[in-house]
């Protein structure tokens, strides 16, 4: 009765991601555990690039692999999840090759319904949809970086390492691309205030 | 959200960021996409991982290759022999193909017997199939119905209100209808019941005037109301023996766990450190409470097990939690046994949605996350299959073999509800069919 959640058994709440890393080349627990921390944040950044759950879910699976597979190069000179979000960053860019989406130019200028659904599902959807597309159409530099923090969760200087920029310039695609957001789409109508 | 970010935005920068938040905080993993990855890794895992051998090992698997050769060459030897000195008689038995979890569940070979759900106004119990949830009172002519409790000899009772006045239903078997007990009640508004341990007596509390139980025969004769200097906080539950009752509550001096012995109301304070309502639970034989204890010295929330008998406590399982009074704390529910004895399990999270299923043992053995993002554990009476909740979907696990992906049972059902009320309840007859 064992997968790899049942390994994880809270053995390690204090030990931090590079530690775990180094230990998780011969201690599966210890895989478990960082598997645990950042499944989340992969997915959701594959799941805001491509747009649909089945591909999210499939690059999510090919990041994990990766990341086992070479968990021996991970030499721990910079945060662990910056390496795991530069495996899942590779794979994203090899997965969208030759299959660039495509997206209206009117979108950007929707003007989304002012009358909600009434399922809170569809709604979501709905919403997702409209974050996804919004991120289209703003700079690519400015939306990897929007999506690392906001979606992955990373610090600025842990998603400069994956962009291979500086945290000052990290912040600075984040600005801007909030403003690009506020501006330029349909997106700042969707602000809930709540 | 990261909040260093979030803290080193302007303000007008905020209100999108908040909405990339949000829509962040929908993105969530399934259950069973996550169960099939952990597979997949764990399979690619067992093959990269390997703990390093030392030179004893490499004789050992030397010697041991020699022995499995030496045993090969005599068990050959013996089949040939075999088959000289006597032909055996073949047989017309013609092997018979593995029947997956979802056909063995659906066969009704395992985790056979009703699973009951309340949902909203409603309650269901399964099909014989497990295929779908199927309202009790399906011509809804009783009214709503919040809640239900099954007794150790399979008997079903529903609580339902009507503008005020709270009802008590039993029924037999799922297939008969709903008996009154306790029609129109002036008991108030009842939300739950309990069974005494033999199925003969019920027990109700109104939210109405929570320092007052009632019990009843369930045949609906002998209705008694006990005064107690307590406030009550959720249901109580019948001690083995029927002579006493265990619940959440507080008096002037203290709050926790509490018995109330029914021969004279005698109180007893078990743990001033129990704070969920669901968070305890009688053993199937009587002879143990488990109940969860949080701890905000120590920033850790205990499983604990008492031996009745002795009184002798033992800790089944930690968990941290914050520290201190400053921050709230996650809510343990739905403790309940296997109906062997051997492991426990329950909830564990702030909301319904970030909340872990923990499978703990009784021999104190370290305990398993079973299921993320899930809740309203329960184990069938065989043992083979938990059920529980997750994403508004009802999902059955199989606890002999948890590399099979866990079974979607049916979507909860919708129904009439109200804004706020939620109590999503899901429980196992306890009885084998």
């Amino acid at each position: 009765m064992t997968t790899l959640m049942n390994l994880r058994q809270n053995q390690y709440p204090l030990m931090d991601d590079a530690r775990l890393a180094h230990q998780a080349r011969t201690d599966l627990q210890a895989f478990a555990e960082l598997y645990h921390r950042h499944l989340t944040s992969v997915y959701r950044y594959h799941l805001v690039h491509t747009g649909n759950e089945k591909d999210a879910e499939d690059l999510t699976s090919q990041t994990f692999m990766a990341a086992l597979e070479g968990i021996d190069s991970y030499r721990g000179t910079g945060p662990y999840i910056a390496w795991l979000m530069g495996i899942a960053s590779r794979l994203r860019a090899r997965f969208f090759r030759g299959s660039k989406p495509e997206v209206p130019l009117d979108a950007a200028l929707q003007i989304p319904t002012p009358s909600l659904p009434t399922d809170k599902a569809a709604y979501r959807r709905l919403q997702m949809d409209e974050v996804i597309g919004a991120l289209r159409h703003i700079s690519r530099d400015r939306a990897e970086a929007l999506i690392l923090c906001f979606f992955s969760e990373l610090s600025f200087g842990e998603a400069g390492l994956v962009l291979g920029k500086s945290e000052a310039a990290v912040k600075m695609l984040i600005s801007r691309g909030l403003q690009d957001l506020r501006t330029r789409t349909s997106l700042a109508l969707e602000v809930d205030y709540e | 959200m990261n909040k260093n970010i979030l803290n080193q935005l302007s303000a007008d920068e905020r209100p999108v960021a908040w909405t990339l938040q949000a829509t962040a905080e929908d993105m969530r993993v399934s259950p069973t996409f996550q169960w099939n990855l952990e597979t997949k890794l764990m399979d690619k895992a067992k093959k990269q991982i390997q703990p390093k051998q030392g030179w004893h090992t490499n004789i050992v698997g030397t010697v041991g290759w020699a022995l499995a050769a030496l045993g090969a060459i005599f068990l050959l030897s013996w089949t040939i022999r075999s088959i000289v000195s006597g032909v055996q008689p073949a047989t017309n038995e013609t092997p018979t193909p593995e029947m997956s979890f979802e056909e063995k569940v659906r066969a009704g070979n395992i985790c056979a017997g009703p699973l009951a759900l309340a949902h909203n106004f409603s309650v269901f119990v399964t099909n014989q199939e497990k295929t779908v949830f199927v309202p009790l009172d399906e011509q809804n002519t009783i009214g709503e119905l919040r809640s239900f409790a099954w007794s150790s000899n399979g008997q079903l009772a529903v609580v339902g209100n009507t503008t005020g006045a709270g009802n008590i239903y039993v029924t037999d078997s799922v297939d008969h209808p709903l008996q009154p007990v306790i029609p129109n009640s002036e008991l108030g508004y009842l939300m739950e019941v309990a069974w005494s341990q033999d199925g003969k007596q019920l027990l109700m509390w109104s939210v109405q005037n929570n320092t007052i139980v009632y019990v009843v025969n369930a045949d609906g004769t002998n209705l008694l109301e006990r005064k107690l200097d307590l406030q009550l906080f959720a249901i109580p539950q019948f001690s083995p023996d029927n002579s006493s009752m265990i619940f959440r509550g507080a008096n002037a001096s203290s709050s926790g766990l509490f018995e109330v012995k029914f021969d004279g109301l005698q109180v007893r304070l078990i743990s001033p450190l129990v704070d969920d309502e669901s968070g305890f639970a009688w053993s199937p034989d009587g002879s143990r409470l488990a109940y969860v204890e949080m701890d905000r010295t120590l920033g850790e929330a205990r499983l604990v097990s008492e031996e009745i008998a002795t009184g002798n406590k033992s800790v089944l399982a930690t968990l941290p939690t914050p520290k201190g009074s400053g921050s709230s704390l996650p809510e343990s529910a739905n403790l309940s046994w296997s109906a062997d004895g051997t492991s426990l399990v329950f909830e564990f999270g702030r909301s319904p949605t970030d909340r872990v299923i923990y499978l703990a043992h009784a021999d104190g053995t370290e305990p398993i996350q079973l299921v993320t993002s899930a809740y309203a554990p329960t184990i069938s009476a065989d043992g083979n299959c938990l059920a529980y909740i997750s994403n508004k979907q009802v999902f059955l696990l199989d606890l002999t073999d948890t590399i099979t992906p866990p079974l979607l049972l049916a979507d909860l059902p919708t129904g009439r509800s109200i804004a706020g009320f939620q109590m999503d309840k899901l429980q196992w007859s306890p009885k084998r069919p």
